[in-house]
């Protein structure tokens, strides 16, 4: 029996072993990259050592590909128009399952040779573990200027690698009900508001009772809806210990919904099920800050006749310490496994939808791409069903990391997000949990 | 001894021997054949998972790299983990609530259902039909009925005059006995279909016995029918103990845990552990912890058993 059991382990060690050091060697079939254009057809921004024809698969995975304006399905599109050459297989996953399924996959050894990431709490676990290539080299070997992307790709260097390239950024704006503002006689949100304003301002658009209640402003359940105010200056992350920078914020949230009523109650919420794009497209609530992606969602909905809500865009409203266009968000990599064998021609796809091309095809549905500029900004607020106003609306002047990449966030994370809860439910004293938040980071920062 | 004559007629006397052998050999063969299947399934997809999850306990694995060798290391950090603490006592109280309520609610019911009545088999499927109903589905309408401003249930109490109505999912008092009250009706059916199995098998002969001797429904149920229930009721309270430890799927559907992590059970921590902080060597350990708990339990409730029967 001694020696089954041995055995056993001892095989099941093997196992594990095996699954950590897949290869990584890259591909010898790829297309070298010295080969003369033999015939020249579409991007011409492309640098002249750019070998013409690339071939070969890849296999590409991302979320919600097939859902209508889906921006990875745009960009797979325009690379393999550009390159009829190469085949994209696309490993589509749901979004809500998409963090998990990712990682489970990418232990696995997974063939997957391009992948984005969703949440940027999981973005520095899957670089811990090695699962990200260094693009480093092939940036340099193709001389890519990472400063067009504002900052951004710096994000991805972890310890001298980078392990990802800035493909969209999304930031939160403010989306506002031009119709409940009409009927209430009130002006539309500006572009320069504090949140002390924006409070204020939800009292005055706040109507009705019952079932027929239009709610001046509404906060998802998500803690970022509350933290994210909190980090907007840039002074504090999510990531300190002490959490009394949330306590000003978490007061405002709960006036809200307890004293005035302006806000959808948060367990009503929760228990209910109720979505933000459910409540804003059914015209219930007056202002709505949420990130960029909504509008694409928006635009969606009005043009399948699913809502008819007349919305506005307006910047975020910021805290008191900075100026407008501070705002909170997020950039969604995209990375190269380190155990794919393709890693020459999943370089290439991951350059374009980085660049100009896959930045214009992002655009092109509305989405806001990572390479962001004035251009690119007046195309993606020019598509049809942008609200007029918008160009300026989303004009920022800093965004501010939601989620910072680093080690222990994912778990700090939701800590968070189950004291967020207590404290939105009014479970215990809002002290006590800040406190107890503190504790508990510090546990898990160690 | 039937078979090894038939199989050994019109044979010369002089191999009978060596022909036993080979039936012998080939009765162990069929025998092993029946189960091999279900021992190499047994094999690859519980035992090695196990071995390997104690092994992980006394490591630091991220599901990738090498593993790290770090001793007790896990169990220390758990046991030191306040959400860990508070999720064994949790897992106790959930799995009390729902053996006790559970056992008690299903005996009632095969009582009450072990009649001859017109259409008895339609109650008898509406009771079962929870069992088979999809987690998914069965969370799904749950969570509106517990719904806190427009829920049924509350709606209800409302009715009889309770103003201070519970939040149940939307608060951490209630969260847990909401969960309870889901799981005690989903797996209630089930439990009923052995006790009414059981009563079926109660001798009638001794029923109207009692009968005569003048016991009244009761008495009848108390002094026959429940002892000789017994094997029943241990077959029901371990499947029942061993269930409600290990319970996930519901609760994650209802609650994923929350509020706050006043549904977070062992089962989620371990979940939490693998899956959100990609810490396989913590998970496994409270995994361990798990599985002490069980098979203690488990052990005890069969000594129990054989005391009983002696």
């Amino acid at each position: 029996m001694k020696k089954i059991l041995s055995l056993v382990l001892s095989g099941a060690m093997c196992l594990g072993l095996l699954a950590g050091c897949t290869s990584s060697t890259p591909d010898p079939t790829a297309a070298p990259p010295s080969d003369p254009p033999a015939n020249q057809t579409e991007a011409p921004s492309e640098p002249a050592n750019e070998p013409a024809e690339l071939t070969g698969t890849l296999k590409v995975s991302g979320w919600d590909m097939e859902v209508p304006g889906s921006l990875f399905k745009a960009v797979i599109d325009a690379f393999t128009t550009a390159n009829p050459g190469v085949t994209i297989e696309s490993i589509d996953i749901p979004a809500a399952d998409y963090g998990t399924k990712l990682s489970v996959m990418l232990n696995g050894g997974s063939e997957v040779d391009v992948f984005w990431v969703k949440d940027a709490d999981t973005i520095y676990p899957i670089a811990n573990r090695g699962q990200m290539a260094d693009m480093s080299s092939y940036i340099s070997r193709d001389s890519l200027d990472l400063g067009i992307y504002n900052g951004q790709a710096e994000d991805f260097n972890i310890n001298g690698k980078q392990i990802g390239m800035p493909f969209r950024t999304d930031y939160y704006v403010l989306f506002y009900n031009k119709d409940i503002f009409d009927e209430a006689g009130v002006d539309y949100p500006s572009n320069d508001m504090t949140w002390a304003e924006f409070e204020e301002l939800a009292k005055k658009v706040t109507m009705g009772e019952g079932v027929d209640k239009k709610y001046g402003a509404y906060f998802h359940t998500w803690q970022a809806c509350i933290q994210n105010w909190a980090v907007q200056d840039g002074q504090h992350t999510i990531m300190d210990t002490d959490y009394s920078f949330f306590k000003p914020y978490y007061e405002m949230a709960l006036r809200m919904q307890n004293d005035d009523k302006t806000c959808m109650d948060y367990g009503t919420v929760k228990t209910a099920n109720l979505t933000y794009t459910g409540v804003f497209s059914d015209g219930s609530v007056a202002m709505l800050p949420m990130g960029t992606w909504l509008a694409a969602t928006m635009i969606e909905k009005i043009n399948s006749g699913e809502s008819s809500v007349n919305w506005g865009i307006a910047t975020l409203p910021h805290p008191d310490n900075v100026e407008a266009g501070y705002t909170v968000g997020a950039t969604t990599p995209v990375c190269i496994n380190s155990a794919s064998s393709n890693q020459d021609l999943a370089w290439e796809f991951v350059k374009f939808v980085c660049g100009p091309e896959g930045a214009a095809a992002v655009a092109g549905l509305g989405g806001v791409p990572a390479l962001l500029d004035d251009d690119t900004l007046k195309t993606l607020t020019s598509v049809d069903g942008y609200p007029e106003g918008a160009l300026e609306a989303l004009q920022v002047k800093n965004i501010v990391r939601d989620r910072p990449v680093a080690d222990k966030v994912s778990e700090v994370n939701q800590m968070l997000g189950e004291q967020h809860s207590l404290i939105m439910l009014g479970e215990s004293d809002l002290d006590t949990v800040l406190a107890d938040m503190g504790e508990q980071s510090k546990t898990i920062q160690g | 001894m039937a078979v090894r004559e038939k199989a050994s007629r019109g044979t010369p006397p002089a191999k009978k021997e060596k022909r036993g052998m080979t039936l012998r050999r080939r009765n162990t063969l069929i025998g092993l054949s029946f189960i091999t299947p279900n021992f190499v399934g047994f094999f690859v997809l519980n035992l090695i998972p196990i071995l390997f999850a104690f092994w992980l306990s006394f490591n630091r694995w991220d599901g990738y790299n090498p593993m790290e060798f770090a001793g007790l290391e896990n169990f220390k950090y758990i046991f030191s983990h306040k959400v860990f603490q508070q999720a064994v006592i949790k897992t106790i109280i959930y799995t009390a609530c729902c053996v006790v309520i559970t056992m008690v609610l299903s005996l009632g019911l095969a009582v009450l259902i072990n009649q001859k009545l017109k259409g008895i088999g339609i109650f008898r499927a509406a009771i079962f039909f929870p069992h088979v109903a999809s987690v998914v589905a069965v969370a799904a309408v749950w969570q509106m009925l517990f719904q806190k401003d427009m829920g049924l249930i509350n709606e209800v109490l409302r009715f009889f005059g309770v103003t201070d109505v519970p939040g149940w999912f939307a608060s951490t008092k209630w969260a847990l006995p909401g969960v309870i009250v889901v799981s005690i009706w989903k797996s209630m059916g089930y439990y009923m279909i052995i006790y009414l199995a059981a009563l079926q098998d109660v001798p009638t002969s001794l029923v109207e016995a009692g009968m005569i001797d003048g016991a009244n429904a009761w008495q009848r149920f108390w002094h026959i029918k429940w002892p000789l229930l017994r094997n029943a009721t241990f077959f029901v309270v371990m499947m029942l103990t061993i269930n409600s430890f290990k319970s996930f799927d519901l609760i994650y559907a209802l609650t994923e845990g929350g509020p706050g992590t006043a549904t977070t059970l062992l089962s989620q921590y371990i979940y939490n552990q693998s899956f959100v902080s990609w810490d396989y060597g913590r998970a496994s350990a409270a995994a361990m912890v798990l599985f002490v708990i069980v098979a203690a339990i488990t052990l005890l409730q069969f000594r129990i058993e054989k005391k009983l029967d002696n």
